[in-house]
């Protein structure tokens, strides 16, 4: 059990002349919380991209659970047990909070092309649905159009569509972007909860969030890892200080 | 909501009494308007819940018309089916089309998706009239009802009937379809497509099925046709056929769940009523859905339930002492308007001009009253009617924003 869930053999994305990918390998252990940093523009949402579906590398290998998935589409990868949230919040925005989550339940329970079924009738859907909008603490906007949502609370409802499918890996993208210290606190917890028994990979930019959460650091610098390790390593290495870090983590 | 359960028993009991309260030339009216409220309801399915614009829903109409047609003459005029099961006939073409023509419209979203909706159908369009066998040419393809469980068939009471049931019949199924989880869905293929695929689903699995349930009702709509006017026509493949249903969805409102089928009825009405009065009904349809766009851009029956639902803020309800007066201002600008259509499509008829290019102008009889168009004040007193009217309902419309901006 001590093979990655989630490995990146030699990864390389190009659009047209813009190399945004060069080389990069990464191993993501099952159950860590493992997050990714580095400055604007590095790549890492270009990353959680290829991953996920939206883009194919140009080259090398995305192994998940053993099985490429470089190349697949988003919903093959997803149904394989790896869900995302978007740095650039992705709802439905004219349906309401309550449907958004059930549209993002429904699927782990086999509904899809249902059509002799009544949705307000299965049970365990609503329960789901229910529970999870209370830990989200949507509870008193359930029945509110998700677009009127205020930022922060459309950002919680992203990582709580994200969740909803029970993945094995779950990527988040800038999940607190936005949110104010209480919520930050507050979203932090509950991924923590949440992440218990998966693997998390993470982009964030607050370090403090970062450096309490994860298990794992990888420094992602013009599209190349530049070092992988415990947050105490990645504090220490000279490299990462240089490149990337520099006096935020001294001080 | 108790009053919905209500409404409901209500209405059906008004439309089952409806052949004893209306003359023959209404009943033959209302069963148009019955067909025209399915249509719509199958277009909006795709349309208004899924978000698909379709430009070519005449296609599966049309399809439904003519595989009902062939299902009544089949077996040498016996019928495939039992006269009131023909509909399914209708159906199943319908759905198997929607099938095809599903699976690649439903590759692109957008105007890419409306194109090829569009150039599909253009495509039956034209194969049509080199396929004389199916389609029948020029004079279309003729039929019979035969008579069948102790039913004649023979009368309008009896195809109204038949209609209104698998009208309600089809409407109750959309509705539940909605409350299922492929309903659902359906709006998320509306809110976001991309999302859905993030979330594991098959979307374009879900906009074939989507389109092809939308194109099965259509190809029922059509069979009611077939059914009652005993004959399937080319023209039933026609643009004219998509842009209707789309404009009546618009009107009645896309988005509230009756909407379509209250604006096809309505506009079905308003064109049964006016094609005898009027030669340019389909001026008046294309000016009634500009201003509905304009000003109740939900539609007639959406802006209504936004109206009542109470969602709205406080002291943003109808208030009688400025409805009242915007109607009035509307019902004076729209007569003002109708009179000034009216003189011009007269005037400008060929008839006219060859009289007038002799050099004189002789007076026209319309609506019992005669007119100079020689004179101003022909024009003058129908134009002021129209400004007048304008006034009103902007002068109404100022207080209003006035009184709101004061309360806020
Ligand atoms: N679809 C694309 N086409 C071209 N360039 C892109 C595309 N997506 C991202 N990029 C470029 O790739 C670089 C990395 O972007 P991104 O992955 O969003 O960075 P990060 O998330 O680390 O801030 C940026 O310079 C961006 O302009
Ligand atoms: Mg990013």
């Amino acid at each position: 059990m001590s093979d990655p869930i989630l490995r990146l053999e030699g990864v390389h994305k190009s659009f047209g002349p813009a190399h945004i990918i060069r080389g990069v390998d990464l191993e993501v252990r099952r159950g860590e919380r493992h997050a990714v940093i580095g400055p604007n523009g590095a790549g890492k949402s270009t990353l959680f991209h290829l991953c996920s579906g939206e883009f194919a590398p140009s080259s090398g290998r995305i192994l998940l659970d053993g099985q490429e998935i470089g190349g697949m589409k988003p919903a093959e990868v997803n149904c394989r047990g790896l869900a995302r949230s978007f740095q650039i919040t992705n709802i439905f925005p004219g349906i309401s909070v309550f449907e958004n989550l059930r549209l993002a339940v429904m699927r782990k329970h086999g509904l899809q092309f249902t059509f002799w079924r009544r949705v307000s009738r299965l049970d365990n859907v609503t329960q789901e649905v229910e529970g999870l909008i209370e830990r989200l603490r949507l509870g008193h906007r359930a029945h509110t159009l998700a677009s009127q949502l205020s930022y922060s609370e459309q950002r919680s409802l992203e990582i709580g569509m994200t969740l909803a499918s029970d993945p094995k890996v779950i990527l988040l993208d800038e999940p607190m972007a936005g949110m104010s210290q209480e919520e930050t606190e507050y979203t932090v917890g509950l991924i923590r909860e949440i992440a218990e028994d998966r693997t998390l990979l993470i982009v964030e930019h607050d370090m403090s969030v970062v450096f309490s959460l994860a298990d794992r650091i990888s420094v992602l610098v013009y599209g190349e890892m530049i070092a992988t390790g415990t947050p105490k390593e990645i504090r220490e290495n000279p490299q990462v200080k240089e490149a990337y870090l520099g006096e935020e983590v001294a001080a | 909501m108790k009053l919905r359960p209500f409404l409901i028993l209500l209405a059906v009991m008004v439309l089952l009494a409806i052949p004893w309260l209306v003359s023959s030339s209404m009943l033959n009216a209302a069963i148009q308007m019955l067909i025209a409220a399915l249509f719509a309801m199958a277009f909006s399915l795709l349309c208004g819940q899924a978000g698909m614009l379709s430009f070519g829903h005449a296609a599966y109409f049309g399809l439904g018309a003519f595989a009902t047609v062939h299902a009544m003459n089949a077996f040498n005029g016996e019928g495939l089916l039992p006269t009131p099961l023909l509909p399914l006939a209708g159906a199943a073409v319908g759905l198997v089309s929607g099938v095809v023509a599903g699976y690649f419209s439903t590759k692109r979203t957008g105007v890419y998706f409306a194109m090829i909706t569009l150039a599909l159908a253009e495509l039956l369009h034209a194969l049509a009239p080199h396929l004389k066998g199916t389609f029948g040419g020029e004079a279309g393809i003729s039929s019979f009802r035969m008579p069948a469980w102790g039913f004649g068939f023979g009368t309008a009471i009896e195809v109204y009937y038949l209609t209104l049931f698998w009208v309600l019949l089809a409407i109750g199924l959309l509705y539940l379809l909605m409350l299922t989880p492929l309903g659902r869905l359906a709006l998320g293929l509306r809110e976001n497509q991309r999302r859905l695929r993030f979330l594991g689903y098959n979307v374009h699995a879900l906009g074939t099925l989507i389109f092809a349930i939308s194109a099965m009702f259509s190809g029922l709509a059509g069979a009611l046709q077939s059914l009652n006017i005993e004959a399937a026509n080319y023209a039933e493949l026609e643009t004219h056929v998509s842009t209707v249903v789309l404009l009546n969805s618009f009107i009645g409102g896309v988005r509230v769940f009756l909407g379509p089928a209250i604006g096809a009825a309505l506009m079905t009405f308003f064109g049964h009523v006016t094609s005898d009065v009027t030669r340019v009904w389909l001026l008046y349809q294309g000016i009634i859905f500009v201003l509905v766009m304009m000003f109740l851009p939900r539609g007639i029956v959406g802006e209504l339930v936004e109206r009542f639902s109470g969602k709205r803020p406080a002291g943003e309800g109808i208030r009688l002492s400025e409805m009242l007066p915007r109607l009035a201002g509307i019902a004076v600008a729209a007569l003002g308007g109708v009179v000034l259509i009216e003189l011009l499509q007269r005037v400008m008829s060929r008839d006219y001009r060859a009289l007038a290019a002799g050099g004189q102008w002789p007076e026209i009889t319309m609506m019992g009253l005669s007119w100079q168009p020689g004179s101003p004040l022909t024009w003058l007193v129908p134009l002021s009617a129209l400004a007048l009217g304008l006034a009103l309902v902007l002068g109404v419309n100022r207080r209003a924003a006035a009184r709101r901006e004061a309360t806020a």
